[in-house]
């Protein structure tokens, strides 16, 4: 197997706070990268943006599926755009990546002839993961082990998931050339092995290339203060925040967990056009939180770094993982990862 | 009358004068009696009279009764044989004390279940271990989740780790072998039983009253060796935090805990500019800390430039409170110092 590096992924283990963009040049590549619109200036985050409205699942959603894919972590990836993939081939798709699992998996172990291991690897459409009619439906990749039960109709068991998706990612990308699909955004959940196995062959097949999405302090202090203002009819979490302090000769973790209630109405008051939010006002927002735990403990949250965010919508991590919690607000978490992942991409 | 080069305590009326050595053997086997022994040890002494003892309250510091006792020691020519007795009479009442109180705990529990394995086990610095596998009425002890209890019968404290259940009725035999009328759990954790031995008996060093502060140029090591052209423009800034550091966290080397948890609900107040959230309900939060040595860490805030200085006294009081769980209400002056642990 190669190494990680040569397949352009960067493994969980290694501590890469800013993961370098690993591209593989190939000329298609030179053009894939001129159809994303710089709407950032050097890469920081938009001055404002847009709470949908309307931002819930389509109609065609299958709901057990979608419940499959909340209350779970997932680690993030942007995936540059793929090319010739077809959404008519997904059961030639899964053929082919069962063979390469199963060939991946068996390297190096001295294996009977023909024992396929009980591997399946099984490519669907995701439906309902759209923000606009003009983004490409999500795929779901999924690995089960074969039951090895002599029992008929035996359950397979999933031992890895990964899916794609780009949710109102046409305000990011233009031009796109017709060869190209535009699926940004990668969730995997399950042993690295796997992901690093199914990304190569991604990577191989359709020439794009993975690279771990990681969240700075500043995105996540976005999602506090979106996440914070968001309705939520049932079972309401604490807004959590999570601050790790650097440069001390002992490690520190700071857990500020605010009540929701409270939360909620620091924000309503803060937040000034309804569906819109601005940076000044996630500043304020921080700033509050900031200012009224220096009272209390006379330390500058400000100066220490921080690492996660736990909301009743969903809970982020710097590392780039998430977990969504409510498939209401699915859609809006979705979306702002995609803008995140296609960020990352330039 | 001078003696060979020993100090002599003397009271001139009678004459006599005391072994400055035996009266501080008495003071130290007076000090090592608990509190609510002392009366009954002297007593059964038989060597200061009844009028003698009334004087003696049992309310001040051991420190001063042992004194008092010592003076009393004075008054009645007190020797190394009286001394002795003393001494005697304390060892005897304390493995008394001991097997009285194994025997106690042990019956009290077992009453109340019947699997359960209890051991104990002594050690040097009056250290009493206990370890509890618990059963249930109808399956064995499990040996592999037992309980640790350790108790030094002087104190009133006992440490206790990997209890998941059977607190009431643990407490029960606890209170019933050692005689005393109540328990009640401190707010207070660690990993470290050391460090909680250090907080709850006091032992770690405490801020000196700085009567003669020495000028700071004394407690640097060698001077470093830099370059003569870099001048630091804060330095009186960085002296100041250090020393005011040191005042609040003190010399010595921090207790060891893991986390301190505080339960906020004060009422919200940004910077006057914030023009925000001027509610009448207090701004709910839970602010964790955790560190694998906090105080330490806490300590090192402000030199790095973090916090202020003096760091809240919310954080610095950890130690002298003996307790990490904090439960902090608004109150009608400034928030300040006040801790009101429920």
């Amino acid at each position: 197997m190669g190494t990680p590096d040569s397949l352009g992924m960067t493994p969980l283990g290694r501590k890469t706070a800013e993961t370098g963009i690993n591209f593989t040049s190939t000329t298609r590549f030179s053009r894939g990268l001129t159809f994303i619109r710089t709407h950032t200036l050097f890469g920081q985050s938009p001055a404002r943006r847009i709470i949908p409205q309307t931002s819930l699942l389509q109609e065609n959603a299958d709901p057990q599926k979608i419940a499959f894919l909340l209350r779970k972590q997932w680690t993030l990836y942007s995936v540059t755009p793929m090319y010739k993939f077809s959404y008519g081939n997904l059961k030639e798709y899964s053929r082919l990546l069962s063979a390469f699992v199963a060939a991946e998996k068996q390297k190096g172990l001295a294996v009977e002839v023909g024992n396929d291991l009980g591997i399946k690897v099984t490519l669907s459409a995701l439906l309902g993961l759209k923000g606009t009619d003009q983004d490409q439906a999500a795929i779901l990749v999924q690995i089960a082990s074969r039951s090895q039960l002599p029992v008929e109709n035996a359950e397979d068991r999933v031992v890895w998931s990964g899916w794609f998706c780009c949710v109102s990612g046409d305000d990011f990308l233009e031009n796109v050339p017709e060869d190209f699909t535009c699926l940004s955004l990668f969730l995997a959940n399950g042993a690295e092995s796997y992901t690093t196995i199914v990304g190569t062959w991604f990577q191989k097949t359709f020439d794009c290339c993975f690279s771990r999405l990681t969240i700075s302090p500043l995105n996540l202090a976005w999602m506090a203060a979106m996440w914070t203002g968001c309705e939520v009819d049932s079972h309401m979490a604490a807004t959590e925040l999570v601050f790790s302090v650097p440069c001390l000769p002992q490690t520190l973790d700071i857990s500020y967990a605010i009540h929701p209630e409270d939360a909620k109405a620091l924000w309503d008051t803060v937040q000034k056009t309804p569906g819109e939010v601005t940076q000044e006002e996630v500043n304020l927002f921080m700033d509050c939180l900031y200012s009224h735990f220096h009272r209390h403990f006379k330390i500058h949250l400000s100066a220490t770094r921080l690492v996660k965010v736990s909301t009743s919508i969903a809970s982020a991590h710097c590392d780039g993982t998430i977990k969504i919690l409510h498939s209401k607000h699915l859609i809006g978490v979705l979306m702002l990862l995609t803008e995140l992942a296609i960020s990352q991409i330039q | 009358m001078a003696a060979s080069g020993r100090r002599l305590r003397g009271d001139p009326e009678s004459g006599f004068t005391m072994d400055e050595t035996v009266a501080e053997y008495i003071r130290r086997t007076v000090l090592k009696i608990p509190r609510r022994e002392i009366m009954e040890m002297l007593t059964i002494w038989d060597f200061l009279s009844k009028t003698q003892l009334q004087t003696i309250n049992v309310h001040h510091t051991k420190e001063r009764i042992s004194q008092e006792v010592v003076t009393l020691c004075e008054e009645n020519c007190a020797g190394i044989k009286q001394a002795a007795i003393l001494d005697m009479i304390c060892e005897e009442t304390d493995s008394l004390n001991l097997a009285d109180f194994k025997y106690k705990f042990k019956r009290s529990l077992q009453t109340a279940l019947k699997n359960v394995t209890i051991n104990f086990r002594e050690y040097e610095d009056n250290a009493l271990w206990i370890r509890i596998a618990w059963g249930t009425q109808y399956t064995k002890p499990n040996q592999y989740k037992a309980t640790y209890i350790v108790y030094h019968l002087q104190t009133p404290y006992v440490f206790i780790s990997s209890l998941r259940s059977n607190l009431p009725l643990l407490c029960q035999a606890l209170v019933h072998a050692s005689n005393y009328h109540d328990i009640h759990e401190m707010e207070l954790r660690s990993r470290c039983l050391d460090s909680l031995k250090d907080i709850v008996f006091k032992r770690y060093s405490q801020t000196f009253q700085t009567y003669h502060p020495r000028p700071l140029q004394e407690r640097n090591v060698a001077p470093e060796k830099v370059d003569p052209r870099i001048i630091q423009e804060n330095k009186r800034e960085k002296e100041r935090i250090q020393r005011v550091n040191q005042e609040v966290f003190g010399n010595g080397l921090q207790p060891k805990i893991e986390f301190a948890q505080y339960k906020l609900e004060t009422m919200f107040k940004g910077e006057p500019e914030m023009d925000i959230l001027t509610e009448k309900e207090p701004f709910r939060c839970v602010v964790k800390f955790s560190s694998p040595h906090l105080l330490e860490a806490l300590k090192s805030l402000a030199p790095a430039g973090m916090a202020d200085a003096p760091l809240s006294p919310l954080l610095t009081c950890i130690p002298q409170k003996a307790r990490n769980y904090f439960k902090i209400k608004e109150r009608k002056d400034i928030l300040s110092a006040s801790c009101l642990g429920s």
